[in-house]
């Protein structure tokens, strides 16, 4: 009996010894001894104890938590995947406002507050308008309504060309996700062989179990799955109601899929060719972030290049430059990615169609019809200005951007609540560990003395024997 | 433990920037509605910094039209004296004859007025819009007087905003024989202003001795050219006066646009700082609870 309580507090300081090892191991569950004490024998003063063994080694897991936490990792995951997306392209935006000093004082009362990027190019193009409708002849100004219009147009078509860039880079993270979401499934389909191989018969597979966990979280933080836990330890994963894993099989992959066969954007479906509608995960992040808030920027910022080129040029070709000639467009191109200046006034801004008149070169009347431009409502834009619709385009995107950081702020908060009660439950305790050695320890030692005093008290027995 | 500390150390960095840049906002994310106002209000600010441009352009242009006015208010002041002198009666043929000579001076003197340049651009200020010829040119006889000048100008007048929606008209044409529009500087023929054709006239008239027209012609239509010139002057006061006003109006809309950014994009000194040191406290607290959690265990005791 106290042999078998020695082994029995031995595997108690193995577990405890396992749990140890373990304190540093991501996904680990700790583990604890299931010990029972053996069945009574009856004798003729009652019944008598046969001591304790260990019975079973369990994990110490809550099955609703990790659910929970499997669940919230996949919403942190999109808002992550849409933040990442979406701060990448606010840079490329190059819409920041910045503060200069005045008079060199340190007081913030002399600052200025400026702003970069677009809003403040498009203001400086329909201030050069202005300017050289208080001076039409002055080639200066012409030259730098010039050079202010070319940056106007770099700018639209460096920022179009970033966006196109960035839907390019979020397609690959896409495809990137759908590989490594295949490789998670084929391993949690893989596991759950391994799993139903060691529970049968009554076994446990914690080690496997925790394993299986992890994968589980990872493929939750791709896309939003839905599990269901099998009797042998095994789990089904299916996701959008299609099974990708049911027990050892792997039902369907993931592939990606271009909807319309052509532009790029990507989507998701199953190897069986079902399109799939995620509602979270890096995967649709990246797709809400592509075709939402990405994609209507772009088409944004299209229309209003394309409207400043319609605009700008219908009135502008009705003008007469300094030379007497008329007819030609101030702006090439029909959108963001090619708007540009008409090369011929680059070499010659004496081309520039300030006037209304072939005879009178000091004729603004064109000039002040394109700087008037400025406050004019444009019906293609909801009948705001070039610069308001830029404005309000910018503060939209600002909104996306701002909600996705909320909402990773406030997921990070959800996510680190359910994993201090997940650590509280499953994680490893130093201290709880070292009392546990401590006790299975001291057991151990008690048990010895037994065996020792029992050894001791035959050897008596048998030199009785022998003297008599 | 660590997420607190990192999520304090952000603030921290959030806070020192706000201090350093005196903004609150900075990128479209931070606060999207307050973004839009301070775009919206720096559009303003930026249109009014040119409407402010146009209008010290325009102060020159208008400064440089007063100053031609001023000397040519002189000129017919002269031109009606000698009149006054020439048609009483009393001079004879030789005073007539200097008189003349005079007058033929003015004229001189006239032209080159009215084919003044802007000193930065060149280009002449009363062709109407056509500003790079010459717009007036004298034709003389063999004694060197002048017996009719042409005007090769026309009778438009550029407009420049001065502010939104508010455009104005600085310039002045050379002359104006429609009859309506802008009244010309030399001539308009809608209140019989005709300096240089008048002086001719008044020069012939020295010359031939005819005092009776000079009297009976010559010294009214003069008054019809100093009438003319007393109204350019005042045209010119009014546009100065809305030139300023509208300077006065673009500094003041600067102020106030400036408050509204501040209010939109600023950082409130004051509570950022209480902020910041709030903060600062509760990080270094957590650094210090972090550090003391981490070194105690019981192992530490066992061992």
């Amino acid at each position: 009996m106290a042999g078998q309580s020695m082994e029995t507090q031995m595997t108690g300081i193995s577990v405890t010894g396992q749990n140890l090892a373990n304190v540093n191991t991501t996904g680990y569950t700790r583990q604890t001894v299931d010990i029972q004490t053996n069945p009574d024998i009856m004798t003729t003063i009652g019944p008598e104890g046969t001591g304790a063994e260990a019975v079973s080694i369990q994990q110490a897991v809550d099955t609703l938590l990790n659910g929970q936490i499997q669940g919230q990792q996949s919403v942190s995951s999109y808002w992550n995947g849409q933040q990442s997306a979406l701060e990448s392209v606010q840079d490329e935006l190059d819409e920041f406002l910045s503060s200069t000093s005045t008079s060199g004082s340190s007081s913030s009362s002399d600052d200025t507050t400026t702003s970069s990027g677009l809003s403040t190019l498009l203001n400086n193009v329909f201030n050069d308008f202005q300017a050289v409708a208080t001076s039409p002849t002055s080639i200066a100004d012409r030259q730098q309504l010039i050079s202010d219009a070319q940056s106007l147009a770099s700018a639209f078509n460096q920022i179009q060309s970033s966006l196109i860039q960035e839907i390019t880079t979020l397609n690959t993270s896409l495809s990137n996700d759908v590989d490594s979401a295949n490789q998670l499934i084929s391993g949690i389909a893989s596991l759950n062989q391994q799993i139903s191989a060691a529970e049968f018969g009554g076994g446990n597979a914690n080690d496997l179990l925790d394993e299986q966990q992890q994968d589980l979280n990872n493929l939750a933080q791709l896309t939003d799955i839905t599990t269901t836990a099998g009797a042998d330890g095994t789990v089904n994963v299916s996701v959008n109601g299609q099974t990708l894993v049911s027990g050892s099989q792997v039902v369907n992959t993931l592939q990606t899929y271009d909807p319309t066969n052509g532009n790029g954007n990507l989507l998701v479906q199953t190897s069986s060719g079902t399109p799939l509608t995620l509602t979270g995960g890096s995967m649709q992040g990246t797709i809400d972030a592509r075709d939402g808030t990405l994609s209507t920027l772009a088409s944004s910022l299209n229309l209003l290049a394309n409207s400043i080129i319609t605009q700008v040029n219908s009135v502008y070709t009705a003008g007469y430059s300094l030379t007497g000639s008329t007819g030609a467009d101030f702006f090439t191109g029909t959108g963001a990615d090619n708007i540009a200046v008409n090369s011929s006034l680059i070499n010659d801004p004496s081309l520039f169609q300030a006037s209304g008149s072939a005879t009178a070169s000091g004729d603004n009347t064109i000039a002040l019809q394109l700087a008037e431009l400025a406050d004019a409502p444009q019906s293609n834009l909801q009948n705001e200005t070039f610069s308001d619709s830029l404005d309000q385009t910018i503060g939209s995107f600002g909104d996306s951007l701002q909600t996705a950081n909320n909402q990773v702020s406030n997921q990070t908060a959800v996510m680190n609540m359910l994993t201090n009660q997940q650590s509280s439950i499953s994680g490893v305790s130093l201290d709880q560990e070292m009392t546990n050695l401590l006790s299975f320890q001291q057991a151990y030692e008690a048990s010895a003395e037994v065996v020792t005093t029992v050894n001791q008290m035959l050897g008596d027995t048998l030199q009785m024997g022998s003297a008599s | 433990m660590i997420g607190q500390t990192n999520a304090l150390s952000a603030q921290l960095d959030n806070l020192e920037n706000e201090v350093t840049t005196g903004l609150s906002v900075q990128a479209p994310s931070d606060n999207p509605d307050a973004m839009v106002t301070t775009l919206n209000d720096l559009a303003t600010q930026s249109a009014d910094q040119q409407y402010s441009s146009n209008i010290t352009t325009l102060q020159s242009q208008a400064n440089s039209i007063y100053s031609v006015l001023q000397s040519l208010q002189s000129i017919v002041s002269q031109a009606q004296s000698i009149a006054t002198e020439a048609g009483s009666g009393t001079a004879n043929q030789t005073t007539l004859n200097d008189y003349a000579s005079q007058v033929s001076s003015l004229i001189q003197q006239a032209l080159k007025l009215v084919n003044t340049q802007n000193p930065e651009t060149g280009q002449y200020l009363f062709g109407g819009t056509d500003t790079s010829n010459q717009p007036f040119t004298a034709a003389t006889n063999a004694d060197g007087n002048v017996t009719g000048v042409t005007y090769s100008g026309n009778d438009s007048t550029t407009q420049a905003e001065i502010a939104q929606g508010v455009t104005i008209s600085v310039g002045v044409p050379g002359a104006n024989t429609s009859g309506s529009g802008t009244q010309g500087l030399i001539t308009n023929t809608s209140t019989g202003a005709d300096l240089f054709n008048h002086l001719i006239s008044l020069q012939n008239d020295l010359l031939a001795g005819n005092t009776s027209a000079i009297s009976s012609t010559d010294a009214s239509n003069l008054q019809n050219d100093e009438n003319n010139m007393t109204y350019q002057v005042a045209y010119n006061g009014n546009v100065q006066t809305q030139l300023s006003t509208a300077s006065s109006f673009a500094s003041n809309q600067n102020t106030t646009l400036n408050q509204g950014i501040s209010n939109a994009s600023g950082a409130d000194a004051v509570q950022v700082m209480t902020q910041l040191n709030q903060v600062q406290d509760a990080y270094e607290a957590a650094l210090e609870v972090t550090s003391r959690v981490m070194e105690v265990s019981l192992v530490d005791f066992l061992v």
